[in-house]
C-alpha cells in the first residue's frame, strides 16, 4: 500500500476530540486511571496495548455505552455527555465494536440501517421503507467492493470477513465525524484484512473523518496510522507519532512493558537514540 | 459423494422436514389446524363444523389468541409474562365495580380496566429491566399478587356485569344463529371477540414486520448487547412489550366479561396463562428470542381451542384433552428449538 499519496497532517491541525483524565472502575476492577487522549481533525490514531489494558472500556465510554466515573469529553470544542450509544451516533461518532453488534436474525440491509431506518407513510402509518433500505444497502456495499450473496440474507449466513465488512460499511455510511474501530482486523484473513485496511486508508487519504483504531498488529499500525497511544494497565504509557517512531522501536517498548518503569526506561532509550520528539507521559 | 468444504446440506429426512417447516412456519401450523378440524369433523359425525360448536371454538380462539400474540412479542424480546391470567380477571372486575359502584359508562370503565393492564405491564417491565429480575420470576410474583387482590375484593364472588348497548354488541355479540349457514360471514366469525382478535393479530404482524418498533423488538431478543451498542433502547423495548401484554390481557378479560355479562375473579388464573403460552409455542415461537410469528399465535390459539373443545364434543372427559395439549406443546417446542438450532448452524 502506498503511503505517498497520503497528505501529511499539518502541525496546527485542530483537535476534534479530547478525552480528559477519564477514570472508570467496575466494582473492584479498576479499568482506567486518568486516561487522556487527543484526536486531531482527519487523524488516524492507533490505540495499542495488551489485553485488559482498558482500550475497549475507553472507546465504550466514548461511544456512550459506558459512563465514566470521572473525567470529561470535549468534542468539536464543547464538553459532551453521551447518555447512550444513540446519543453518540446522533452526534457523528460511529463505533465498530469488537463483537460487531450485528443482529443475526435480521437481514443485511436491516442491520445496515438499524437505528436510522427509512420510513414511508402508508395510509398515515409510519412503516419501514424496506425497498429503499435494500437498494441503498446493495448500492453502497457494491461501491465499497464488499462482496455478499444478497442484502436480503440474514447476517448469520455471512463469513467472518463479510460480517466485519458489513459492520465497517454500516459505520462509515453516515459519513461520521469520528470513527472508532475496535480491532477491525481481528477475525480476518490476509486478503479480507487488506480490504478493510484499504477502506481505512481511503478514509485517511480524504482526511474528512478522524479515526481511533484499536489494533494488535503493529505492522498495520504503521501502514494506516498517524499517531500511536500505548495504553498499559489503564494508563497511557506512550504517545508517539508514527513518523518519529519506527515499528521496531515500538515493539521494543511494548515488549518491555510489564511495569511502568520498564516502559518509561525503554521509551527514554528510544527517545535518546533517535532524538525524536515523541512524548512520554510518565 | 466426496466431502466438500462449506455448509452441509440437510441430509436426513428429519432435517429436510425441518427446513420445510421453518420456511413455511405459519403454513405448517395451518396444516395442523386443518387436519385437526377434519379429524374432529369426521369423528363427531359432522357436528364440529355444522353446529354451534365452532362458534365456541372461535370464541376461545379469540380469547387465547389475543393474549398469545402479546406473549409472542415478549418471547421475541426473550421475556415472558405469566401474570396475564390474573390481569385477565382483575381488569374486568375493576371495570364492573366502577360501572356499578360509580355509574361510570361501561365503555369508559373498560378503558380504565385496560389502562390498569398497561400499568401492570409497566410494573412488570420495570421490575424486570431495572432490578434485573428474570421475567419468569417477576410475573409469577405479580400473578399471585393480583390474583390475591381480585379474590379478596368480594371473597371470590362473581359479580353480574351491566349490559349496555352498543358496547355489548360490539364486544360480546354472538353473531351466529342456528339458521345461519356455516359458510356465511356470521358462521365463520361467530363471536365479535374473534373478529377483534383477528384484527389485533393482523395489526401486530404489521408492527412486527414493518415498523421500527418490530425491528428493534427482534434485535433486542436476537442480540441484546449488540442491539444496545448500535443504539437500540432495549430496556424500553422490553417495557413497551410488557405494557402491550398487560393491555391485551386486560382487553381479553373485558371482552370475556362482556360476553358472559359476569366478572368472575377466577375466570383467568394460571390455566389461561399457560394456554396462551401454549398457543404461542404451538404457533411457532420459541422462547429463545429473536424470532416469532404473530399470525402463528392465532393459528396456535385455534389448535388449543380445538383440542379443548373437540375432544369433549366427541364424548371424552375434559381432562383427556390435556394429554393431547401437553403432547402438542412438547412436540411443537422440540420442533421450534430444532429449527432455531439448524438456523444457528446455518443449515436453513
Amino acid at each position: 500500500m502506498s503511503q505517498k499519496d497520503i497528505p501529511v497532517l499539518k502541525p496546527d491541525t485542530p483537535v476534534i476530540l479530547e478525552m480528559n483524565r477519564i477514570s472508570k472502575t467496575f466494582g473492584a476492577v479498576t479499568a482506567l486511571v486518568d486516561v487522556s487522549i487527543k484526536l486531531h481533525q482527519g487523524e488516524v490514531l492507533a490505540l495499542v496495548g495488551d489485553n485488559g489494558a482498558g482500550k475497549s472500556t475507553l472507546i465504550k465510554i466514548l461511544s456512550g455505552f459506558h459512563h465514566p466515573d470521572s473525567g470529561t469529553i470535549v468534542y468539536q470544542g464543547k464538553e459532551v455527555h453521551f447518555r447512550s450509544p444513540r446519543d453518540a451516533r446522533a452526534q457523528g461518532i460511529e463505533t465498530v465494536y469488537q463483537d460487531l453488534a450485528l443482529i443475526n436474525d435480521l437481514s443485511i440491509y436491516h442491520n445496515m440501517f438499524i437505528g436510522r431506518e427509512y420510513h414511508k407513510r402508508v395510509l398515515g402509518l409510519k412503516l419501514l421503507d424496506n425497498r429503499k433500505m435494500r437498494d441503498l444497502a446493495q448500492t453502497y456495499l457494491n461501491s465499497l467492493g464488499i462482496q455478499i450473496p444478497s442484502v436480503n440474507s440474514t447476517v448469520d449466513l455471512l463469513s467472518g470477513g463479510q460480517r466485519q465488512s458489513v459492520a465497517v460499511a454500516r459505520s462509515i455510511y453516515s459519513s461520521p465525524t469520528v470513527l472508532v474501530l475496535d480491532e477491525p482486523l481481528a477475525a480476518l484473513g490476509v486478503r479480507e484484512g487488506a480490504h478493510v485496511l484499504g477502506l481505512i486508508q481511503n478514509l485517511r487519504r480524504q482526511r474528512s473523518v478522524s479515526i481511533i483504531l484499536i489494533v494488535h498488529n503493529y505492522n498495520q499500525v504503521f501502514e494506516v496510522c498517524d499517531r500511536i497511544n500505548f495504553l498499559h494497565s489503564g494508563e497511557i504509557a506512550l504517545d508517539a507519532s508514527t513518523s518519529d517512531t519506527s515499528e521496531e522501536q515500538l515493539i521494543r517498548i511494548v515488549k518491555s512493558g510489564l511495569g511502568r518503569q520498564a516502559i518509561a526506561a525503554a521509551a527514554a532509550e528510544v527517545e535518546a537514540s533517535t532524538g525524536s520528539t515523541s512524548t512520554n507521559r510518565l | 459423494m466426496p466431502r466438500r468444504v462449506g455448509i452441509a446440506l440437510p441430509d436426513t429426512a428429519f432435517e429436510r422436514a425441518l427446513v420445510i417447516l421453518s420456511r413455511y412456519r405459519e403454513a405448517s401450523i395451518a396444516v395442523v389446524a386443518l387436519v385437526l378440524a377434519i379429524y374432529f369433523q369426521v369423528g363427531s359425525n359432522g357436528a364440529f363444523l355444522s353446529s354451534q360448536e365452532l362458534s365456541v371454538v372461535l370464541r376461545d380462539t379469540g380469547r387465547f389468541g389475543l393474549i398469545a400474540v402479546a406473549e409472542v412479542m415478549l418471547m421475541i424480546t426473550g421475556e415472558i409474562d405469566l401474570s396475564v391470567g390474573s390481569t385477565f380477571s382483575l381488569a374486568p372486575y375493576v371495570m364492573v365495580l366502577m360501572s356499578i359502584g360509580w355509574g361510570v359508562p361501561l365503555a369508559l370503565s373498560a378503558v380504565a380496566g385496560i389502562l390498569l393492564g398497561v400499568l401492570i405491564g409497566l410494573v412488570n417491565g420495570i421490575i424486570t429491566v431495572r432490578f434485573r429480575v428474570p421475567s419468569l420470576i417477576t410475573t409469577v410474583g405479580t400473578f399471585f399478587l393480583l390474583q390475591g387482590v381480585v379474590v379478596s375484593i368480594y371473597n371470590s364472588q362473581p359479580i353480574v356485569a351491566p349490559v349496555q348497548e352498543p358496547f355489548n354488541e360490539i364486544f360480546g355479540e354472538n353473531l351466529y344463529s342456528p339458521t345461519d349457514s356455516l359458510w356465511s360471514w356470521h358462521g365463520l366469525t361467530a363471536f365479535t371477540p374473534f373478529l377483534w382478535t383477528l384484527l389485533v393479530v393482523l395489526a401486530m404482524a404489521l408492527v412486527l414486520n414493518r415498523t421500527t418498533f418490530g425491528l428493534h423488538t427482534i434485535a433486542t431478543g436476537s442480540n441484546i448487547v449488540g442491539a444496545r451498542e448500535i443504539g437500540v433502547r432495549t430496556d424500553r423495548i422490553k417495557v413497551y412489550n410488557f405494557m402491550i401484554a398487560g393491555a391485551f390481557a386486560a382487553a381479553a378479560g373485558v371482552i370475556n366479561t362482556t360476553q358472559f355479562a359476569s366478572a368472575d375473579p377466577l375466570a383467568g388464573g394460571p390455566f389461561l396463562t399457560l394456554q396462551a403460552i401454549a398457543a404461542a409455542v404451538i404457533g411457532g415461537t420459541s422462547l429463545l428470542g429473536g424470532s416469532g410469528t404473530a399470525i402463528g399465535s392465532l393459528l396456535g390459539a385455534f389448535v388449543v381451542a380445538t383440542l379443548n373443545n373437540g375432544l369433549v364434543m366427541m364424548g371424552a372427559q375434559a381432562t383427556v384433552s390435556d394429554i393431547y395439549l401437553g403432547t402438542a406443546i412438547v412436540l411443537a417446542m422440540i420442533l421450534n428449538v430444532q429449527v432455531d438450532r439448524m438456523r444457528a448452524r446455518r443449515r436453513v
